[in-house]
């Protein structure tokens, strides 16, 4: 049975990141997540292989934290998934995630295509799907927001700036889709439940043989903070409020 | 020859990665796919156009052959614009190449003999620097370099393409709402927003001012209210209005990033402790539905 893959990335939640007084960043308060673009990517595998008569399976590369991501996945309707449990995750660049990857999907048999979102809603660098393509040395469709598998061929549509382009490919490819492809449900009480009993296959990077030192080295990491005005108006009533706010835009000269 | 190869599809970014790798003292090496682009980015003062010839009217697909010549002409860098298309091309290129690659650097510059980069994580809350060494792979966006002017010869280079993906047709996306990125002005609605009705008291605001009608990514995705092109974040539009006026938005990180630029930043929600405060200039705490009608009425005057 032909297996459609869908890369995930278990990330820590930008809204718990702690900024301290001196920009450090902390991140020992943050509640893990599956990246919300990837919750898209898990629904377009399992509506590609209810399409196409296939399997949709998970991958994800990650630290001992990304375990807690599994029951998730799986409730969103995969049949099983791959981890690749790691402590060099932490470290991991794109190069080095998309090895750890490719080395499992190669280990992987029968997989017609593999589906990643654009990018990572912690790192955000968009460059998973086509290192993939490169390194399995596979056909690669990026911004795809509409796809349609017929017998061995895919065509999909991708929304750049100025154009949408339909292009095809014949499978196995790899595609990185726009979040606006599907509304990846909340999952129900009933596929939690099930979740649990779905097979896990785990990898460490011995068992990969790959090298997974990353490429770029990272030499600085701190918040940002915007230096804005911070004028809030809250107490009052609204009459007072709005003219006190009228009378400032005039004068910054932005009306 | 060495030193940086640039591409990008709008010339006008090209231009802008030429000045920054001429701003590095090293030579700059632009690649382009058409007669028309090559043409245009003439006077971009590279040191050379090298016009790809080949069987695809797809940049993307030639990915592998220009990894391989990155390689024989001793490259030091690449940097591709941060478009759709540039993205995809530039990580095919670090795939072929298993190089180190920072993507939408905010700057970049050498030092050591290595790239220094910083970028934004976690939707723009944290920014973080890298150095890449040896042949390396960079995504810029636009309005980060200036051009320079300089007369550029220009040669043609033909590359084997990888024709597994092929064109079926295109099609000019049809902009639905008005031209957020280049707003001045830009009213924007958040989650806090109870129906779709409601949309007239943003609309009301954004005509008094001559603002355009934006949203956070809930409300085009989730609910629909508005086409996806309205949406400001870090997955939607990135703007830089003079004025920005939000109402019922949170201010989430991904949607704050899109709005950092702006000049002027204005929120209006009921709670006291949303994250779009400490981004915003100015903030009134209460209820939009007081709140906007009664600043429409302000704001005319």
């Amino acid at each position: 049975m032909p297996k459609i893959i869908a890369c995930y990335k278990w990330v820590a939640d930008e809204a718990d990141i702690r900024i301290d007084a001196d920009l450090s960043v902390d991140l020992s308060k943050a509640k893990g997540k599956i990246s919300e673009y990837d919750r898209n990517a898990i629904e377009a595998a399992v509506q590609a292989a209810a399409a196409m008569g296939g399997q949709a399976v998970g991958l994800t590369f990650g630290t001992t934290k990304a375990r807690q991501s599994l029951k998730d996945a799986l409730s969103r309707g995969l049949e099983e998934a791959i981890y690749i449990n790691t402590e060099e995750a932490n470290e991991a660049d794109g190069a080095a995630t998309a090895r750890a990857l490719a080395a499992a999907i190669r280990k992987t048999e029968d997989v017609s295509l593999v589906i990643c979102a654009e990018g990572a809603s912690d790192t955000y660098q968009r460059q998973t799907a086509p290192r993939l393509g490169a390194l399995l040395d596979l056909p690669v469709i990026t911004s795809v927001t509409k796809m349609e598998i017929s017998g061995n061929t895919l065509t999909a549509v991708r929304k750049l700036e100025d154009c949408l382009q339909t292009v095809k490919a014949q499978l196995p490819a790899v595609v990185a889709v726009l979040p606006e492809i599907n509304g990846a449900p909340i999952p129900g009480l009933k596929a939690v439940l099930a979740a649990g009993k779905k097979p896990v296959t785990e990898f460490s990077s011995t068992d990969l043989g790959v090298d997974l030192k990353p490429k770029s080295q990272v030499t600085e990491c701190k918040g940002y903070i915007m230096n804005r005005k911070n004028i809030i108006l809250s107490e009052g009533d609204t009459a007072d409020k709005v003219k006190a706010l009228a009378a400032a835009l005039r004068k910054e000269g932005v009306l | 020859m060495a030193g940086i190869y640039i591409y990008s599809e709008s010339k006008d970014l090209a231009a802008e990665l030429v000045g920054f790798a001429r701003g590095t003292g090293k030579p700059a090496i632009l690649l382009t796919l058409d007669e028309k682009t090559a043409e245009e980015l003439k006077n971009s003062c590279a040191d050379k156009i090298m016009l790809i010839t080949g069987s695809s009217e797809l940049i993307e697909n030639y990915a592998r052959a220009i990894a391989d010549l990155l390689v024989k002409e001793g490259a030091e860098l690449l940097a591709v614009g941060a478009t759709a298309r540039g993205r995809d091309l530039a990580a095919r290129i670090a795939g072929y190449l298993d190089c180190a690659m920072a993507s939408d650097v905010t700057a970049a510059n050498f030092a050591d003999g290595k790239l220094m980069t910083t970028r934004m994580l976690y939707g723009g809350a944290v920014q973080q620097s890298e150095a890449l060494a040896g042949l390396s792979v960079i995504t810029i966006p636009a309005g980060k370099f200036e051009p320079v002017n300089g007369e550029t010869p220009v040669e043609t280079i033909e590359l084997a393409a990888d024709n597994r993906v092929s064109l079926v047709e295109t099609a000019p996306i049809v902009k639905q709402g008005a031209d957020l990125v280049a707003a001045e002005k830009v009213v924007c609605v958040g989650m806090g927003m109870d129906k779709a009705e409601d949309m007239k008291i943003a609309q009301d605001l954004a005509d008094a001012i001559g603002a355009v009608i934006a949203c956070t990514r809930g409300i085009a995705e989730e609910r629909h209210w508005l086409p996806v092109e309205q949406y400001i974040g870090i997955s939607g539009a990135v703007i830089k209005p003079k004025l920005y006026i939000s109402m019922g938005v949170s201010g989430q990180v991904q949607h704050v990033f899109g709005i950092r630029d702006a000049q002027i930043i204005v929120a209006v929600d009921t709670n006291e402790k949303a994250p779009v405060f400490k981004a915003a200039d100015y903030g009134i705490v209460g209820d939009m539905y007081e709140v906007i009608p009664a600043l429409t009425e302000a704001l005319k005057k």
